[in-house]
């Protein structure tokens, strides 16, 4: 595969490029994620993105592909996930209508066989989809790998290692285009050695103050200063609890923008108990946050 | 001013680099052949930049958990700002260069490993069989726990380690086996039904696939199961790998969930995250008080029809014995079985007589040994 005979101008040739276009995006990226996008679009390997829940792993690949202005494919994992809801399906539906509209014609069944498993009645998933583009390379996401089982990842493996999906009934279809790959995972199992070393890596953590202070201003411009200092505290002193399920960047938003439908200008005792449901979700968590009390949470 | 160098002699670069991999590899990371070449690759796309952009790419590429960066970290500094001592005694000729690096690593690596069980499991089957033969894997797979030297612990952990995944894997395949077929498999209808005009006569099923249980596992780690919890974390660790959905409570004198520290990590993390944990191990056991809090919290991880529910305890419970036969009676109600292991069931003449024990009979399922290896392995039945 040619690896730079594509790679586009937006993109950039250095680190620093990557940084001002996902901040162009609206996307805080610190250094070392920059320098593995960077990577991942000089080396064309996919990039496995590690970290808690809500931490803008999906975010990352969105903001790739409007800034390569391709366009971004997208499989959501899940338990169960099989070939057929993430390769490709045949069109059951239209295939028997063919078959009974054929009845009176006088072909062979090798002619009909051969019509029937055409191209017309096939099903594109997402990952076939992504190989098939003529002109460019688009974004494919492979959401929650963690999800699926270990079964779709040893075929997820050799998808990525030679771009190709064979279709018994029709043959090989090559990639064109190479997809840029980004894979994410909330680490709720290990994933395989394999996979893991076809991939460059990237752990996200919590922000630090600082940088999630700048994405709060980037993503809710219209947010008071000093309300989303206080919210980011807030969060920050909720994360130290050890809660079951501890607040993402996600659940900063959400609180803030909470706050602000709310039409509070000062975040206080009251607030928190009005914003609970964006940042806890379970009962224990709720009663670990009462308990740690106003004073340690606002300070 | 190393990296100006650098930027001068892009072979000398090279040369680093695939020092620094070597130097990272000694120090546990998992860097093979094709890791040294994605790094080399990833320099040269970075181009002459700042050490920064080096140390993040390298660290992309390298490094495939959190874990593994946080050893990364380590080792960058060590080579690159804060060892001019290391880097220039890699000036020296080569040969003298690879001897001294493998000593250095032997000592780092027993003072990275906080316990005999080693890294993460890879190359662990190999070496379990290099160090046991089958007679000796025989005798400490029978041997009690309690009674163990502490020479043969090392061993035992390994070969326990061993079993345990193949027991985990065998799982998975007779469950693949045992399902029966499920729905009509559309496209394989079709297909075989083409030459009679497309009517389904000949049905094509799909199997199911099969859905493992749910676990809820309680290990007592109270004083008296001391010599038998060490194993017993080992085992429930493992078993993790066949369930879809495992809860783990530890308990003593109250319960401690530690789902989220088995979840997603390398046995050797867990057990470093374990050591951490408030709750005292080897204190005094509460097992009715126990099971009570934990259907006040969480029994809504209990799924009838569904879930196993496993508990490991020698049954001395300084509570009322009625409590723990009420609260296991409800924990009854809601789980497909409730498998009760014992450790001391292994001696000869035990019998569950303790006041607790024979309280909690009843509501027991399975009640087998939890002494040795080959009682822990027997359990596979069950599940």
């Amino acid at each position: 595969m040619g690896t730079s005979e594509h790679s586009p101008s937006s993109v950039g040739q250095d680190v620093d490029a990557v940084v001002a276009g996902f901040e162009r995006q609206g996307y805080v990226i610190d250094r070392a994620l920059a320098t593995a996008i960077f990577l991942v679009t000089k080396l064309r390997k996919p990039i496995l993105v590690e970290g808690h829940a809500g931490l803008g792993e999906t975010e990352l690949a969105k903001a790739l592909a409007s800034l390569l202005g391709t366009p971004l494919i997208r499989l959501q994992c899940y338990e169960g996930l099989d070939v057929s809801s993430a390769v490709y399906e045949w069109n059951y539906q239209k295939q028997l209508l063919a078959i009974k509209i054929e009845e009176q014609s006088k072909q062979t069944v090798e002619e009909k066989e051969r019509h029937i498993f055409s191209r017309e009645f096939l099903l594109e998933r997402p990952l076939l989809q992504s190989i098939q583009f003529e002109d460019q390379s688009p974004v494919l996401l492979i959401d929650e790998i963690d999800r699926a089982d270990e079964a779709f990842e040893a075929f997820l493996l050799e998808l990525l290692s030679d771009f190709q999906i064979t279709i018994p009934e029709m043959g090989t279809i090559h990639a064109k285009h190479v997809p840029y790959v980004v894979l994410t995972s909330n680490r709720s199992r290990e994933l395989g050695d394999a996979l893991k070393r076809r991939c460059l890596y990237q752990w996200i953590d919590y922000p630090s103050l600082e940088k999630e202070m700048r994405i709060v201003r980037t993503r809710l411009p219209g947010i008071e200063e000093r309300l989303a200092q206080q919210v980011v505290a807030y969060v920050h002193a909720v994360r130290a609890l050890n809660l079951s399920k501890p607040p993402g960047v996600a659940e900063t938003l959400d609180c803030a923008e909470a706050l602000m439908v709310l039409g509070k200008k000062q975040f206080d005792e009251q607030a928190i108990h009005e914003t609970m449901g964006c940042i806890s979700k379970s009962v224990e968590d709720n009663a670990k946050i009462k308990n740690a009390g106003v004073s340690t949470l606002l300070n | 001013m190393r990296m100006n160098r650098m930027t001068a002699q892009p072979n000398v670069t090279a040369q680093k680099i695939v020092e620094f991999c070597r130097f990272a590899r000694d120090r546990g990371l998992p860097v093979s052949v094709q890791e040294t070449l994605g790094a080399l690759e990833a320099s040269a796309a970075l181009g002459a930049t700042r050490t920064d952009d080096l140390k993040f790419g390298l660290r992309s590429v390298l490094c495939s958990s959190k874990e593994d960066c946080d050893l990364f970290e380590q080792c960058f500094e060590a080579f690159w700002n804060g060892g001019t001592r290391e880097a220039s005694a890699r000036q020296q000729p080569h040969a003298r260069d690879t001897r001294h690096s493998r000593i250095t690593r032997r000592n780092t690596h027993s003072m990275m490993s906080s316990g005999p069980s080693g890294e993460d499991g890879a190359c662990e089957p190999e070496g379990a069989q290099a160090m046991a033969g089958a007679s000796v894997c025989e005798r400490l797979a029978k041997a009690d726990f309690a009674t163990l030297q502490q020479t043969d612990m090392a061993a035992l952990e390994q070969i326990a380690l061993r079993l345990f995944r193949q027991m985990a894997r065998r799982l998975a395949r007779r469950r693949r086996i045992s399902t029966a077929s499920g729905q009509v498999d559309l496209r394989r209808t079709i297909r075989r039904n083409v030459s009679r005009g497309g009517e389904p006569i000949n049905l094509r099923f799909r199997e199911r696939r099969p859905r493992p249980h749910r676990l809820v596992t309680l290990l007592d780690i109270s004083g008296s199961m001391s010599p038998y919890s060490v194993f017993l974390v080992r085992f429930l660790f493992a078993l993790q790998k066949h369930f879809r959905h495992v809860d783990t409570f530890l308990f003593s004198t109250s319960l401690v969930e530690i789902t989220p520290m088995f979840r997603g990590r390398r046995l050797h993390d867990a057990l470093r995250a374990l050591s951490q944990l408030p709750a005292g191990w080897a204190g005094g056991t509460a097992i009715g008080g126990s099971l009570r809090e934990f259907n006040q919290l969480h029994r809504r991880k209990l799924h009838s029809g569904d879930t196993l529910f496993l508990l490991l305890s020698d049954g001395w419970d300084t509570g009322q014995p009625s409590v723990l036969a009420a609260e296991l009676a409800r924990v009854k109600r809601q789980v497909r079985r409730v498998i009760w292991l014992n450790p001391l069931l292994g001696m000869k003449d035990y019998q569950p007589l303790t006041g607790g024990m024979s309280a909690a009979l009843p509501h027991i399922d399975v009640f087998a040994a939890a002494h040795n290896l080959e009682s822990l392995l027997a359990l596979e039945k069950h599940l």
